[in-house]
């Protein structure tokens, strides 16, 4: 009601906040665009995809969902994503947050000199390290198996610096306090370091799990049969097959359905980890 | 408990006491427990980062036969690469892309921080959307635009209308640069875009507030006041835009392949292709490396230029 009072008796003020939203909307527009023409093409099995028929939003069959899920393997390339994804989030938080912990509140022996390689390391492109890694893998026999994608990813210098940086702000008093108390180190990293990370290890997980969901070089070397593909790699597959446009677009969906519950569900903590990468 | 705390507060009131050896300062607080935090880590980073990163220098001097035999060449594949016009060919397609890309995604993303750094009704909404490319693997993305690019598609049925047309978007080798880099923008602005926005908030209100009781034109304040309060975020962004391009891979592969006729051959396909397609580990590497010289010396030109005053 008040909003409409005060609406009417600045009709200058409205119309420069429309103004305000033409532009943002516009580029919205665009931005939703090919996820519309994404959505409204796997609904038409059948139907002609000529234009402008083809993106009118009339036709709703969900044949090319039935034709897609029927091959077997998009299943599995489902079932095989979430493996890899779910996998190496929780290993590379774990081996992550254990390193960050030590380099972060410990003294040792090389401490300087290690944290100076891994800073050194995150210059070197990973399309220099792809040829090893797929000689390394595939004569451990770790080609086309869940552990030789999962491994090769843990060791994620990214998370480790963000883990490190967290820690750093825990006070050095709660620790010693708590070892006082007469915790062992392990009880003192479970039971007091741990979970004041848990805002970092929640923005870190989002994007480990992102970063799996989404990757594409390293499954399409260190996979060989559509047994063990993942799903952009199984989407790449149907659309070199030549399979037809509206069952490509089924299988596009479903590769980006499961990452947008997970966007949907899970916002702030993708805002918090990009703006954290890029002021830190 | 009380008493610990006060004898351990006391040296600090007390001014500086003698440092405690470096050796007696490792055991308290436990150098053994520390290594063996650090080590399950250290183990993979020694396995899957050191070891490839000098295994792709080592290999770049050798050719690798696919039974395992490794055969020191010197440097005969740096010899090959500089006389092979698919790897200048390659450098030139990464730089062209780059050059185009890269200002194209920073514009958008800066003007687009700039719009929705207003406090209006629904910017939520509108900064949650202009994420959604982001979160969508390029494989996804790759698909969806190469029909939005097809002969017959979307894109040029909206140029028909205005009579122009049909663009061979990804079938001309002109056009196929510009048409990956609008992708790219649709990818990547609205990362930057958060990043940037980030940065616009943190500038201190007084600032903008004093310069327009000055009279400042809103160009003004946008080019002596904005610009320079958000130099490290462009500084950060700008990075991370130009090493994106310059391993500009996954769209290539899903979408052209590397044509037409190789003008969207990019050094990173390069590698992947004589690499996985040809097997010449050893050749591949050595355009691997040169890849890691250029992202050496790019980035620490950009440290120069940014970070002088």
């Amino acid at each position: 009601m008040s909003t409409v009072e005060r609406v009417a008796r600045r009709p200058r003020r409205n119309r420069r906040r429309l103004w305000a939203h033409l532009p943002l909307a516009i580029v919205a527009v665009a931005t939703i665009f090919p996820f519309y023409v994404m959505i409204v093409l796997s609904l038409r099995k059948g139907q002609s995809l000529s234009l402008p028929d083809a993106l009118l939003p009339f036709h709703v069959n969900f044949g090319a969902y039935a034709d897609v899920l029927a091959h077997a393997q998009v299943v599995r390339w489902m079932l095989n994503t979430a493996a890899y994804s779910v996998l190496s989030v929780v290993l590379v938080l774990v081996f992550a947050s254990f390193a960050a912990y030590a380099f972060a509140k410990k003294r040792f022996f090389g401490r300087n000199v290690m944290f100076w390689t891994l800073l050194a390391t995150l210059m070197v492109p990973y399309h220099l390290t792809l040829i090893p890694q797929f000689i390394l893998i595939s004569r451990m026999n770790g080609l086309d198996t869940l552990w030789g994608l999962i491994v090769p990813t843990l060791a994620n210098t990214q998370a480790l610096f963000l883990m490190r940086q967290f820690i750093m702000g825990i006070p050095d008093e709660l620790i010693e306090a708590a070892r006082i108390d007469g915790a062992g180190e392990i009880r003192l990293f479970w039971q007091i370091v741990l979970p004041q990370t848990k805002p970092i290890l929640a923005t870190l997980g989002v994007f480990v799990f992102l970063w799996h969901w989404n990757d594409f070089l390293w499954p399409l070397v260190a996979t060989r049969s559509p047994d063990h593909y993942v799903l952009t790699v199984g989407l790449n597959s149907l659309q070199a097959q030549d399979s037809s446009l509206t069952v490509t677009m089924a299988g596009a969906v479903l590769t980006f359905l499961p990452i947008l519950v997970v966007y949907v569900l899970l916002q702030r903590y993708f805002v918090r980890g990009v703006t954290m990468s890029g002021l830190k | 408990m009380t008493t610990q705390t006060a004898r351990r507060t006391e040296p600090a009131g007390a001014g500086r006491p003698a440092r405690p050896s470096r050796w007696s300062r490792m055991r308290r607080s436990g150098s053994g427990i520390a290594l063996l935090f650090v080590a399950p880590y250290l183990l993979l980073f020694l396995v899957f980062r050191i070891g490839p990163t000098l295994a792709g220098m080592a290999l770049s001097l050798a050719k690798y036969q696919i039974t395992g035999i490794v055969e020191w060449r010197g440097l005969s594949n740096f010899q090959r690469l500089f006389t092979d016009d698919l790897f200048w060919n390659a450098l030139r397609v990464t730089a062209v892309y780059t050059v185009i890309a890269v200002p194209l995604t920073l514009a958008v993303a800066l003007v687009m921080a700039q719009l929705s750094a207003r406090s209006i009704r629904g910017i939520r909404v509108y900064r949650a959307l202009y994420f959604l490319p982001v979160i969508t693997s390029l494989v996804t993305s790759g698909v969806i635009w190469q029909w939005l690019y097809a002969e017959h598609g979307p894109l040029n049925g909206l140029f028909g209308l205005l009579g122009i047309g049909p663009v061979p978007w990804l079938s001309s080798g002109a056009a196929v640069l510009p048409s990956l880099s609008l992708l790219s923008v649709w990818t990547r602005f609205g990362y930057d875009m958060l990043i940037l926005l980030a940065g616009l908030l943190a500038i201190p209100k007084e600032y903008t507030e004093a310069a327009m009781l000055d009279g400042a034109s809103a160009w003004q304040r946008f080019w002596h006041i904005t610009l320079p309060q958000l130099k490290p975020a462009m500084f950060f962004v700008v990075i991370l835009e130009i090493v994106q391009s310059f391993q500009v891979f996954d769209v290539i592969y899903v979408m052209t392949g590397g044509g037409p006729v190789r003008s969207s051959y990019s050094l990173v396909f390069f590698v992947y292709d004589q690499g996985f397609h040809y097997f010449d580990f050893g050749y591949a590497s050595a355009a691997g490396v040169v890849l890691f010289a250029i992202t050496l010396v790019v980035s620490l030109v950009q440290r120069r230029l940014f970070r002088e005053d």
